[in-house]
């Protein structure tokens, strides 16, 4: 396995810059009486166009630690730096923005929204971008855009279909093409494959995969599958609150 | 544009809104419908008793009336917020009718001079003959050869009378008035309406009609007389031209105008309030027209007659050449019951009542009459201040109520609200995970709620429109239907339910509806926006 690592590793574009960097990131939460520190200080680089995997028992916090570097949670303590800002320190609003233009997420369980179709779930991210002018403007350059993702991903045909109307597979072929729709400097996804079965999980893997190599996509992945995590450039393991090299 | 997008979408997929839309959508039918009912029916009683009666009116305290008048008018004519032709006597009395012994009836006997009354009250646009079958027939736009002939718009070979109204056996096809035709139309109206007279329309029809009512005794002479009999104006009450159940005037037929009334009234002692029954008076007249005020009280049982005939029957006419006991000249002063006067434009309608209150006082002293027994002078608000209070207190304790019932509707949009946002948990923290502010989540949900509230809005007025302007069949078909009548003339004044809605009150309305049902949404909408985005992403 770890030659595995390693043969990953040697994919990794050691040259390219640090994009996103977390320094003795903390975490607690308070449960009833006992509190749960979950994470004591994360440590962690990742450069442009790297494919990190984070591994970790379910409950070890991995998720937690996604979400704070994707800027949807808090940390205790610690400092996140992003492309030379500082996450942790900035307004909601500065937050919120670069959630929406600079990164995008995957998550285990689509979180599409139901009430519209393929095609507009793919681009509300346009559409939370751009104000009703700004976008009635680009309107057609955007569909376009939404339109390609989808049919790379397999799912042209699928355009006007509902949430509800789509395999599980599909739905989150949908949310990687919403992800990808303002075009993320980092993608994020969360156990995006647990809740498929093998083979559909191994096609989103694919898919990830393929964004990485010909796209020079900067993918962090949390899963608690060690297989699927072999397959990032990078493995760590998230143990004890704290990032350690997979072995 | 994803705020827009995402309210259109809830709009259209969430039935469950649809539930706070019909609850605005039927809150502010309601109140429109009330509001305008209620607003509708002081507008009208302000401007029909507006329009029967003069700005300020100097009224009798006794049934006999008041003397002195012709020179309180005189004075109060130099006024400057009256001026000359503004000041008007009238006579107010009860009486008996028979018209032509198919119908006998107590009335209110009422008695204008006709060519004046135009200059203080509104009554010469009430009358039918004259002015109003002008109107209508230009309303209605196409007419039958018969209803021109019967309009004066044509006139047939030989014929010696038109008839006025057309035979109901008649199918004739009507065709379009002529622009000539309208112009025609337009100034027969407006000549009724400057000329209004108590004058016998077709004189030479009297002889064969009275012939028919003639006393067997003296039949020569009452057919010779008839020509020469008064004319009276009748409130359609009083001659059964009544409403359909559809809300249209039926009963106006040519024998109307052809049958002769008596009409007995009594002369009351001035110096008191006995009535002598030998001062009794029966006069013979003929029906020339009939008045369509729409206040009930005054359709349903009056009659107008010439003023100068009424005050000779009643004994108020004066004796010019009387004499005291001790033979020197002691003239008695005509007497009216009322001084109805017009204020000009931009005159204060108070200022001009306290002007003639100090004429009429000083009339009565200068007389040496006891300013006791003067008449009262007040404004026409003054004399149905009681009842517009009345109206005015009903309609804000109307709309105190709805406004509390709407805050139903209000409550009930932040519990379907605050279950939206409840369900929504996650899809906020979605879009809050792909760049949503708080900002654009409680402007979603606050847009969520406006849009209800300008649809439900929206659709309560036109529902209420559709009401509104239909009452009177709503009405009528509510009565056929289960035998309901909810708006009495009797206790309302009026025979037709008010229809009309002051844009005023409707925008105040529909922006209340509005406000509401932003209010209703505004706490959901700031929860919604307090989410923490993984919290809501984990919400189950």
């Amino acid at each position: 396995m770890s030659q595995t690592t390693e043969q990953s590793a040697s994919r990794a574009p050691t040259a390219s810059k640090v994009i996103l960097q977390a320094q003795g990131l903390a975490k607690h939460f308070v449960m009833g009486e006992s509190v749960i520190h979950v994470l004591k200080g994360v440590d962690l680089a990742v450069r442009e166009g790297e494919f990190v995997a984070i591994e970790g028992r379910s409950g070890s916090g991995k998720s937690t630690l996604l979400h704070i570097m994707g800027a949807l949670d808090d940390a205790d303590s610690g400092t996140l730096m992003f492309d030379g800002r500082d996450l942790l320190g900035a307004s909601g609003r500065e937050r919120s923005r670069i959630r929406n233009t600079e990164f995008g997420f995957v998550f285990q369980f689509y979180h599409l929204l139901p009430e519209l179709n393929v095609t507009e779930n793919v681009l509300i991210s346009a559409m939370v971008q751009h104000g009703w002018l700004a976008y009635m403007r680009q309107r057609a350059q955007l569909r376009q855009r939404a339109k390609d993702i989808l049919a790379e991903l397999g799912l042209g045909h699928r355009l006007r279909h509902r949430p509800q109307q789509l395999s599980g597979g599909e739905r989150q072929r949908v949310a990687i093409a919403r992800a990808l729709m303002n075009q993320p400097k980092v993608l994020f996804a969360d156990e995006p494959t647990g809740n498929l079965d093998s083979e559909t999980g191994r096609q989103i893997m694919d898919v990830l995969e393929t964004l990485h190599r010909e796209h020079k996509q900067t993918i962090i992945m949390v899963t608690h599958d060690r297989a699927l995590a072999r397959e990032a450039d990078r493995v760590l393991v998230l143990n004890n609150g704290r990032l350690e090299k997979a072995q | 544009m994803y705020k827009l997008h995402l309210i259109l979408k809830y709009l259209r997929k969430r039935r469950i809104a649809w539930v706070s839309l019909a609850a605005v959508m039927l809150c502010t039918t309601m109140v429109l419908v009330v509001i305008s009912v209620m607003g509708g029916w002081l507008r009208m009683f302000t401007a029909s008793f507006q329009g029967l009666s003069g700005e300020v009116i100097v009224s009798a305290r006794y049934p006999s009336g008041f003397p002195y008048y012709q020179e309180m008018a005189e004075r109060i004519e130099q006024l400057p917020g009256v001026g000359p032709g503004g000041v008007v006597p009238v006579i107010r009395t009860f009486g008996l009718i028979n018209i032509g012994n198919l119908k006998g009836d107590g009335v209110q006997v009422i008695g204008y001079p006709i060519d004046r009354i135009g200059a203080v009250n509104a009554f010469p646009q009430s009358l039918w003959r004259q002015h109003k079958r002008y109107l209508e027939a230009l309303d209605k736009g196409e007419l039958t050869e018969t209803e021109r002939y019967a309009l004066g718009l044509k006139q047939r070979e030989g014929e010696r009378w038109p008839s006025f109204v057309p035979p109901l056996e008649t199918e004739e096809k009507a065709t379009p008035l002529t622009d000539a035709e309208r112009r025609r139309l337009q100034e027969l109206a407006e000549q009724g309406l400057a000329n209004p007279s108590y004058a016998l329309p077709y004189p030479d029809l009297v002889y064969e009609t009275a012939a028919r009512f003639a006393s067997p005794r003296a039949p020569d002479a009452y057919v010779k007389s008839a020509p020469r009999w008064a004319g009276m104006i009748a409130g359609i009450g009083v001659i059964e031209i009544h409403r359909d159940e559809r809300g249209r005037l039926i009963g106006r037929s040519d024998d109307l105008y052809q049958l002769p009334v008596k009409l007995t009234v009594m002369a009351i002692d001035p110096g008191g309030v006995t009535v002598d029954l030998r001062n009794k008076s029966e006069r013979p007249y003929w029906i020339v027209d009939d008045s369509h005020t729409g206040v009930w009280q005054y359709d349903a049982n009056t009659v107008y007659v010439p003023f100068e005939i009424l005050q000779q029957d009643l004994n108020m006419a004066g004796v010019p050449d009387a004499t005291d006991e001790a033979g020197n000249p002691a003239p008695v002063p005509p007497r009216t019951s009322e001084l109805h006067i017009r204020v000009a434009d931009g005159h204060d309608m108070n200022a001009v009542r306290d002007q003639v209150r100090s004429i009429v006082l000083e009339v009565y002293r200068q007389h040496g009459m006891s300013e006791r027994t003067a008449p009262n002078v007040q404004t026409w608000r003054d004399t149905q201040a009681v009842f517009l209070n009345a109206i005015e207190k009903e309609k804000l304790l109307v709309t105190i109520l709805f406004c509390i019932i709407s805050l139903v509707a209000v409550f009930l949009i932040f519990c379907i609200f605050y279950m939206i946002v409840v369900e929504k948990t996650r899809d906020i923290g979605i879009i809050k995970a792909v760049g949503a502010t708080r900002e654009g989540v409680a402007s979603i949900f606050l847009g969520y709620g406006l849009a209800i509230g300008l649809v439900g809005a929206g659709l309560g007025l036109l529902l209420a429109w559709l009401i509104v302007s239909n009452i009177n069949e709503l009405h009528a078909w509510l009565g056929r239907v289960f035998h309901l009548q909810i708006w009495d003339p009797q206790v309302y004044a009026f025979d037709t339910i008010p229809s009309t809605m002051d844009p005023v009150e409707v925008a105040w309305i529909m922006a209340v509806a509005v406000v509401s049902s932003v209010l209703g949404s505004l706490i959901p909408a700031l929860r919604a926006a307090s989410l923490e985005p993984i919290e809501a992403l984990r919400y189950e």
